[in-house]
């Protein structure tokens, strides 16, 4: 199945919005204000998931124009962002992957809470024209295609796929299959680009990135096969928050229909849709 | 002493104003290398610090650090085409005229203990180093296919990016960092070590450097009294090992025996 076009999809997500404006304010995600006059020369260091700059860039730039604060963002691995904020680093809002990460730095104390931010999803990507005639995940196994992965990445990159594989009761065979075992999801696409491979697994935000968009087609997974834990990205004010109102503000925004938009064009599933709102509840994104 | 069995045309000759060359070209030199450190700098700096990768600057095509210049500003493809042509035109010319790192090497080395400005069997062997540099280089590039051994900081501020991507690194990136630090440290008690004895591209140019079009060279004039060596930042006569076509010792020969230009043997 061809990617599907990207009008329909914003059509949808901005008709959800609407749908889920009385839901997303009971669940805690407030309106964003303008806050142009109040925080006016100020600054505010964010850390985020690497996973996020794309959709996080754009929507500081966005909110850096609106408030005439200045964003010092820091993105890399969550894991390993996490790692340091559990231990002695700082910073004024975290954006993080898995939920337990969130939870856990509330239980440190460390943060004072958090909001759910968006969810990603994975899919089966092949190039241009699909040589490989793939149509759902049980063609991975089929003698003769090659099958391209990143096992080695950070995780949950290479160790989502793999656990996809495993659900699927497939890993074994389809491990038999790989042709390329990386250690970077962005390197093994240009694998899938050149056509010395087939076939890979991943989060659908890849497929939005400048580097691949337009060039890959996508065919969706069953989100039964999905492992829960790198699903959730949440966002959260930290103790260290200089100004908490600007931090409070600047987590409204992301959370608003106009911040959560990056997220959606960048290929995430905003937490304030309709499938954020199942999402959230189905996973128990609750701040503890 | 020219090489053996060849002999200079004069034709091609270049004759500088005694005493003026050196000093001018060494101050272009200067302006060249401060506009490849505006150019180039902070590229530099990105694959030293915050390269995910264990050799840097050739995989920046796939590299997830989106605030990286390499990446930005697709200086690698630029670089790579045009880094070649310069080797075939100039010889070895980028690691004197305008490689940033050539830059922080050479202030170091004004402060060395040991200039190294001497023929000796050291200064004979060590360069080779840069060759062995080059082949590990290629062997985790090509055969180990560059293996990510860091946790790439996507986007970050400038230094504490620089403390994150310590902090999360892995053994090999470790490894092949401390040791491009241990030569620059090196630097300050041999003058330029890394350039001279362990920098892969270095070693690159060095091969192609053979058939470059322009050089600095010695004529047969050349009485071998190792003036030029004396004056040289890299320890070296023109046309051997490590010389960069900087054009320091263009006014250093007694015989006048040192021309820059197009060497054609008769």
């Amino acid at each position: 199945m061809v990617e599907k076009p990207k009008c329909p999809e914003r059509r949808i997500f901005l008709k959800s919005m609407a749908g889920c404006a009385l839901g997303a304010a009971a669940s805690g995600i407030a309106p964003f204000r303008d806050a142009a006059a109040a925080f006016k020369g100020k600054h505010l260091q964010v850390w985020s998931c690497g996973g996020l700059a794309e959709a996080m860039m754009p929507a500081h730039r966005l909110y850096e124009e609106r408030t005439a604060v200045t964003i010092n963002y820091t993105g890399a691995f969550a894991g390993a962002l996490g790692k340091s904020l559990l231990g002695g680093a700082q910073t004024e809002v975290f954006a993080g992957r898995v939920l337990d990460l969130a939870k856990k730095l509330r239980q440190a104390g460390k943060m004072v809470y958090f909001k759910p931010l968006c969810f990603t999803s994975y899919v089966l990507v092949t190039p241009k024209g699909n040589p490989g005639k793939i149509s759902q995940i049980g063609d991975l196994i089929r003698p003769g295609v090659r099958l391209v992965l990143a096992p080695g990445a950070s995780p949950p990159g290479g160790a989502a796929a793999l656990n996809i594989l495993n659900k699927a009761g497939i890993l074994d065979q389809a491990m038999k299959n790989a042709v390329e075992k990386g250690t970077c999801v962005q390197r093994v696409m240009d694998t899938l680009l050149a056509g010395k491979g087939d076939v890979s697994i991943v989060e659908l935000r890849i497929t939005r990135m400048a580097d691949f968009v337009g060039k890959l087609e996508v065919i969706p997974i069953p989100e039964a096969l999905f492992p829960p834990p790198p699903l959730t990205f949440t966002v959260g004010v930290m103790k260290y928050a200089k100004d908490r109102d600007l931090a409070d503000d600047y987590l409204s925004f992301l959370t608003s229909p106009q911040g959560q938009e990056f997220f959606e064009r960048q290929g995430f599933i905003p937490a304030l849709s309709a499938k954020g709102q199942e999402l959230i509840e189905k996973l128990g994104v609750k701040d503890v | 002493m020219s090489r053996q069995g060849e002999a200079v045309s004069p034709a091609v000759e270049v004759s500088p104003p005694a005493g003026t060359t050196s000093r001018t070209l060494t101050l272009w030199r200067r302006l060249s290398q401060l506009a490849g450190l505006a150019i180039w700098g902070q590229w530099s700096f990105y694959g030293i610090f915050r390269c995910p990768f264990i050799v840097p600057y050739v995989s920046c095509q796939n590299c997830p650090v989106i605030t990286c210049h390499g990446r930005l500003f697709t200086m690698f493809w630029g670089f790579w085409l045009l880094l070649p042509l310069s080797a075939l035109l100039f010889g070895r010319a980028f690691c004197g005229w305008a490689c940033p790192g050539g830059l922080v090497n050479q202030l170091l080395g004004k402060l060395a203990w040991f200039k190294l400005r001497t023929r000796n069997r050291f200064t004979r062997l060590a360069p080779w180093g840069a060759y062995l540099g080059l082949a590990v280089s290629l062997y985790i590039w090509m055969v180990m296919r560059q293996p990510r051994s860091n946790i790439p900081i996507r986007v970050g501020e400038f230094f504490p990016a620089v403390a994150l991507t310590f902090e999360h690194a892995g053994t090999l990136w470790l490894v092949r960092s401390f040791l491009v630090f241990g030569f620059l440290a090196l630097g300050l008690l041999l003058a330029n070590a890394w350039c001279r004895f362990a920098c892969p591209t270095g070693g690159l140019l060095e091969l192609v450097k053979r058939v470059s079009l322009f050089k600095v060279y010695r004529t047969d004039q050349c009485g071998d009294c190792d003036k030029c060596l004396q004056v040289c930042e890299m320890g070296t006569r023109p046309e051997a090992a490590n010389c960069t076509n900087c054009g320091d010792c263009l006014d250093a020969c007694p015989n006048g025996a040192i021309r820059i230009g197009r060497k054609k043997s008769l």
